[in-house]
């Protein structure tokens, strides 16, 4: 148990440091970097608790796919960092006492934090007992029965997202040559080729 | 194995997201002019989801392991956003035409949008009301950004999808913290398990992190700024259906959880909420007055009018449901009026924005100018047009829940709203004509004419009108 | 019959009024000139029946008021004294419409000239045949109303639309102590109808009241607080400024106006409340000493005033005077006399006058005139006869009413009786004098228009000389046929209780004054006519020659003793300034500008300010959410 308590406040640790880092960092790419180091940790928290599904999922959706695209966008755009911070270093004073002030009033709150009585044992209800049944496969039977109506509205969401990013960035661009495999494949050399007899001495026209 | 859930309650929610994957191949596959073809079926799909949510409006009734839940106020307000987002594709027809836009996306996405509404609205469970909202913000998003080629357009979905994304964080946050405190995020658990508890700072928090979430999407201040600028750039059907769906949505979620979740909690809730209720009514009042451009005159003036809707939701009595339901009725019509009109503004085959364009058209163009004046005096809350009922239903909710003054600054903040609603009347009547118009297409007059004679009508028949929101508001109150 | 009397002006005015434009010019002439020509007509008949038969009546119409014990009605009284007046007010009306006809033939409202006419006439008829105090302040009102509308007529001048307002508030300032009068007769009597006040009356002689910590006797208070509003209305001294420039209006305004029938309300009122006024002998003195040095000094004044239709108001002025002065010794009668006989000469006097400034093309100045009269043969006849029976030459009628009056004072035997006879035989001196100038400077001499306007000068259509002709018959002969029933062996079957004398009779005592008090009127007559021929057509410079030499005397008489600049001084200049500060300080610059003006202009800047909030930026936007949740949050964690 020690272990596992000092694991946690390890991973804690170095995902408030990453997090931090994040924002802190001037180049934005040193903060997807940071970012993805914060991703990681979060894993192994969900690890710790036994959510190992979630902590894969955590690290090849968002580390191999969204952090990656992250990089790819920053790296293609063309950011003015000293632009960025001139904004920064103006509003961070009233930022930082906002922040604190909402800081300082959650801390109390969740200093004097109550649950309902019976939090507890809603909470523990839908949850197995992980050596019964494997993570991924109680996830499953819970997602595609109780939970099939919000599974299938998330993936109406994504429909939506993939039709959206396709309505705003896709244009058919005139005069680029693109690919049509089918028109490459019903070529003919008929259509193309004219076999020409050539008389000596006269050159072609 | 689990049985099939009953799927009976939730026919209208699937048609509309089957229609709407059928209305994206029929778009793909048909070849000329496929954005009118596309748009009347979804307006036949809106009327068929209808039909469908009428025939399972009956007694309440629990669905999706408690996720979903349909009853009266569920089905009048599906109807409202059927309504609203009906007239507001009738407006995007011709204005797809005249603009030349081809994209037969644009009636797709709205109907997921109004999916995702009607999820919220039938939302039994934190977890889908946030699914529903969501599918109904990516489409919004979508929608504003819509005119891509146009860089306020740009701008505004921009605008509109960061600020969303961080009211969304401010959601789940919120629901986060209440789910923190009892351990569930189903509505029936929520109010077993704050019934008689104890009030705790946490859960509180949780709700004040909720409510501005709510409030960033119906635009109430200080959550509004979004408003004016995604108004103005959005495409004016697109603003319309901004102005009245999603608010209509977002107000009835907002009811149900309010006093029904979280009911005991009112006196908390009551305090976060008034503030923003009069911030609004004040702001959309006073800021209008400075603007120029129509749209974003609207944008302020539909900040005012979540204000009074949500005098109300804070009266907290069935009395007050019943009002907020009756105005954003009467809104709908109002609202989806108005930008009929100023999708009747047209100079010279170009939509124009401004203020002074209506100038002196009571002269070139009597029909609109007369249209219009009905609804600025319906919005101004003149009797006997229909606006003067939803103010005067809410500020007596108001009055016999105590709140006496808020209904006193709700008046006085209609008193300065009337300024810039009878200036408009004022612009259309005494000034110079500057420019005639274009002659108004067919949908957007039938849209006008409908809109402005049942703000005339309403106080003749009310009654079948109101007999539904009275069914409505009374099954919230059931339990 | 009776009601047919009163309200046929009304009928006429009101279709003349209101659909003058459909049915035309002349229909609404003849429309109106219909209405008030039949109850001319219907008052003769009446007048005879009331106050020759004795049939007096009261005509309730229909209830008007009824608030506890307030009650009052729309009720025609008809005695004597209002017969007289119906029957005076009709005929003098009706030949002014006629007149009219012709006088505004030039002019482009005919139709709203002839409503205003008629529904002047009602209203005065309203008055003289009012049952209770409230009707009677509804006619006076009306009066009052139309005669504003009418010196307004020409609304297009300036000084027309000044003197239509200086009219209205020196009024105002009359019936507000009328108003006063009627609250304290209702106060003290509760009630405000004549018959039950009268009779009232004795029962209330020692009543007191208290103001403001001085104790005043009851009635003499009431009776001292109508007389206010008589004044105004009769244009009496202090309250007389407004008179003269009620010329501005039409000729034939002033005629019916302001000479024959509004400004004698003043008077009329005295007499109706004769019952009340003769238990305040106080009040009585006043009202006699305040209508003697009125009947003087207007006189005075018209001695050199060179306006033509000037003249004759100074000379209404002074003539109200007399009748005040008259009802102010008790002979009630006689100043009702004066009233009808005055009623005909002075109209005759202004429509002549009016028939020369129609010839003269609108020319009223005197100085202008002159040596007309062989072109104006009828006129200069009739002004003749006017003129005549103003200065009491025998047999003309104002000779037997005004000689009346001064025997009557001089017969009174008290101070002010003798004040009144003294004032009253000057007046008389004064009136020759005027009347005789206005004639010789108008008719006679050498013609001082240009020759432009001399050429025109043109007798005046048969529409004018006919009623001219109508108005002299009732000069010369209405007080030869009166004076038996007036002030005669008659009077007292005449006038039976319409007017209550307490004590001596003092017309009684007029008849047994000594010779010379007889003769003296007749004596100062001749001396101001002779007076008034020796220096206008035999010897035309003394004149300057006088004003030259007595420039101080000219020059305030002139301005008619500055009245009109001490008024301006005292009340027009600091109620201007006392307006000007409570409108530019009070109003704008202290309600205007923190209420309305000032709640708006903030509105405006608020809302300009709001829009400066409103930056584009989105991060502006993002700090403006989290700001408000971080209030929100506070908010709630601090309040709970």
């Amino acid at each position: 148990m020690i272990a596992a308590t000092l694991a946690f406040y390890l991973f804690s640790a170095l995902a408030i440091v990453g997090a931090l880092n994040v924002i802190f960092q001037r180049n934005p790419v040193h903060s997807v970097l940071w970012l993805i180091f914060t991703f990681f940790n979060a894993a192994g928290l969900f690890v710790l608790l036994g959510a190992e599904f979630v902590a894969m999922i955590l690290v090849i959706v968002y580390v191999g796919a969204v952090a990656v695209l992250f990089l790819f966008v920053v790296m293609m755009l063309d950011i003015n960092i000293t632009m960025v911070r001139e904004g920064f270093l103006k509003y961070l004073p009233v930022g930082l006492l906002v922040g604190g002030i909402l800081l300082a009033e959650l801390i109390t709150v969740f200093a004097g934090w109550v649950m309902s009585d019976s939090a507890d044992v809603l909470r523990a209800a839908p949850a197995p007992d992980p050596s019964d049944i494997g993570n991924t496969e109680a996830l499953g039977l819970i997602l595609y029965t109780d939970y099939i109506y919000v599974f299938q509205a998330a993936g109406i969401i994504l429909l939506v997202a993939m039709i959206g990013s396709i309505v705003l960035t896709h244009r058919t661009r005139a005069g680029v040559r693109k690919q049509v495999i089918g028109e490459q494949n019903a070529r003919r050399p008929s259509d193309t080729l004219e076999v020409v007899k050539v008389e000596s001495g006269k050159g072609l026209q | 194995m689990t049985a099939i859930p009953n799927l009976t309650p939730a026919y209208a929610e699937m048609f509309l997201a089957i229609a709407g994957m059928a209305l994206l191949m029929v778009g793909v596959f048909r070849k000329s002019d496929p954005i009118r073809g596309v748009t009347m079926l979804a307006i036949l799909a809106f009327a068929v989801a209808a039909v469908l949510s009428i025939s399972t409006n009956g007694a309440e009734t629990v669905t999706f392991n408690g996720l979903f839940v349909v009853n009266a106020f569920t089905g009048f307000a599906k109807l409202l956003i059927l309504l609203g987002a009906g007239l507001a594709m009738l407006l995007a027809l011709p204005w797809a035409r005249n603009e030349g836009v081809s994209r037969y996306e644009l009636p797709v996405i709205m109907v997921f949008a109004v999916l995702g509404m009607m999820m919220m609205v039938s939302a039994n469970n934190l977890l889908s009301l946030y699914v529903g909202l969501e599918l109904q913000s990516l489409a919004l998003y979508v929608l504003a950004a819509f005119n891509r080629g146009n860089l306020k357009a740009t701008e505004a979905g921009v605008k509109y999808f960061v600020l969303g994304a961080l009211a969304s964080g401010l959601l789940l946050y919120g629901s986060s913290l209440v789910y923190g405190f009892s351990g569930t995020t189903s509505f029936a658990g929520l109010a077993d398990a704050l019934t008689g508890a104890e009030s705790n700072a946490g859960v509180i928090v949780g709700i004040v992190f909720v409510i501005c979430g709510f409030a960033f999407k119906v635009s109430a201040v200080p959550f509004h700024m979004w408003t004016p600028d995604v108004y103005e750039g959005a495409p004016t059907p697109v603003t319309a259906f901004f102005s009245v769906a999603p608010k209509i949505a977002s107000l009835c979620l907002f009811l149900r959880i309010l006093v029904g979740p979280f009911e005991d909690l009112m006196d908390q809730w009551r305090q976060v909420l008034t503030v923003i209720c009069v911030a609004s009514m004040l702001w959309g009042a006073v800021a209008a007055i400075a603007q120029n451009n129509i749209k974003r005159l609207m944008a302020y003036s539909s900040i005012g009018h979540v204000g009074y809707a949500l005098i109300g939701l804070i009266a907290g009595t069935q009395e007050g449901a019943r009002g907020m339901i009756y105005y954003m009725l009467i809104y709908l019509f109002m609202n989806v009026g108005t930008f009929a009109v100023i999708l009747s503004m047209r100079v010279k085959d170009r939509y124009v924005e401004s203020i002074d364009d209506l100038s002196g058209i009571s002269k070139t163009n009597p029909a609109i100018a007369l249209a219009l004046t009905a609804l600025m005096f319906s919005m101004a809350g003149i009797p006997p047009l229909a606006g003067f009922f939803g103010k005067y239903f809410v500020f007596a909710a108001a009055v016999n829940a105590g709140l006496i003054p808020l209904a006193v600054i709700g008046v006085l903040s209609s008193v300065i709203g009337a300024y810039y609603y009878l200036r408009l009347i004022k612009i259309m009547y005494f000034d110079g004509s500057v420019e005639n118009f274009d002659r108004p297409d067919y949908s957007t007059s039938l849209v006008m004419g409908v809109c402005a004679l049942s703000v005339v009508v309403f106080i003749f028949l009310p009654e079948p009108l109101l007999a539904g929101a009275d069914a409505a508001a009374a099954a919230l109150f059931q339990g | 019959m009776e009601a047919a009397a009163i309200f046929l002006p009304l009928v006429g005015a009101f279709i003349a009024g209101f659909f003058g434009r459909q049915i035309g010019d002349r229909a609404s002439q003849v429309v109106t000139c219909l209405g008030v020509g039949s109850a001319a007509v219907l008052s003769i008949p009446l007048f005879f029946d009331v106050a020759v038969n004795g049939n007096e009546r009261v005509v309730t119409i229909m209830n008007w008021i009824n608030s506890g014990t307030f009650e009052t009605a729309w009720a025609l009284r008809f005695d004597t004294l209002s017969a007289v007046m119906v029957m005076t007010v009709t005929c003098v009306s009706s030949l002014i419409h006629v007149y009219s006809v012709g006088y505004m033939s030039h002019d482009d409202s005919k139709p709203r000239f002839m409503a205003y006419l008629s529904l002047f006439t009602f209203a005065m008829l309203m008055l003289v045949t009012a049952d209770n105090l409230v009707q009677l302040f509804f006619g006076w009102e009306g009066v009052g109303v139309v005669s504003y509308l009418l010196i307004g007529f020409w609304f297009k001048k300036p000084t027309a639309n000044a003197a239509a307002i200086k009219a209205f508030v020196v009024n105002r300032v009359g019936d507000f102590g009328f108003l006063l009068g009627i609250f304290g007769i209702y106060m003290l009597f509760d009630a405000v109808t004549f018959d039950t006040v009268f009779n009232a009356v004795p029962a209330h002689v020692d009543d007191t009241v208290t103001f403001f910590g001085i104790k005043g006797h009851a009635l003499t208070l009431i009776a001292l607080l109508l007389f206010v509003g008589a004044m105004g209305k009769s244009a009496q001294l202090l309250l007389h400024t407004w008179l003269p420039d009620a010329m501005e209006g039409p000729t034939p305004v002033s005629a019916l106006i302001h000479a024959a029938t509004m400004v004698t309300a003043g008077v009329f009122l005295v007499a109706r409340m004769s019952p009340l006024f003769e238990y305040a002998p106080a009040a009585l003195e006043v009202v006699t000493i305040v209508g003697a040095s009125t009947a003087f000094f207007a006189a005075t004044i018209g001695c050199v005033q060179n306006d033509i239709k000037r003249v004759i108001a100074y000379s209404t002025c002074s003539q109200l005077g007399y009748m005040f002065f008259a009802c102010g010794i008790g002979a009630y009668p006689a100043a009702i006399f004066h009233l009808m006989t005055h009623a005909w000469f002075k109209a005759l006097l202004f429509l002549g006058s009016g028939s020369v400034i129609h010839a003269m093309s609108n020319e009223q100045d005197m100085r202008k005139m002159g040596g007309i009269w062989k072109h104006v043969k009828v006129t200069y006849a009739m002004m003749w006869i006017g003129t005549l029976a103003l200065v009491a030459v025998p047999p003309f009628a104002g000779y037997y009413s005004k000689d009346m009056i001064l025997e009557a004072a001089f017969g009174a035997h008290t101070s002010v009786g003798q004040y009144a006879f003294i004032m009253g035989i000057g007046a008389a001196l004064l009136t020759a004098f005027y009347s005789g100038r206005l004639l010789f400077m108008t008719f006679h001499g050498e013609p001082r228009a240009d020759k432009e306007t001399m050429d025109h000068v043109h007798e005046s259509p048969l529409v004018m000389t006919l009623p001219l002709a109508g108005l002299a018959l009732g000069a010369i002969f209405s007080g030869m046929i009166g004076y038996d029933l007036f002030i005669g062996e008659g009077r007292f079957d005449f006038w039976r209780d319409a007017l209550a004398v307490v004590g001596e009779d003092p017309i009684e005592a007029a008849h047994h004054v000594p010779a010379w008090v007889v003769w003296s009127p007749m004596v100062v007559t001749v001396l101001g006519l002779g007076l008034s021929f020796h220096m206008y057509m035999r010897r035309p410079e003394i004149p300057g020659q006088l004003a030259a030499k007595f420039p101080g005397v000219y020059q305030f008489l002139l301005n008619k003793w500055y009245f009109d600049e001490l008024y301006d001084f005292f009340f027009v200049r600091p109620a201007f300034w006392i307006g000007n500060f409570f409108w530019k300080r009070g109003d704008q610059g202290t309600i205007d500008r923190f209420g309305p003006d000032g709640i708006s202009s903030s509105i405006i800047s608020g809302a300009r300010r709001l829009g400066s909030v409103q930056t584009g930026y989105l991060y502006h936007y993002a700090f403006a959410m989290i700001i408000g949740i971080a209030l929100f949050v506070s908010w709630i964690v601090v309040g709970s």
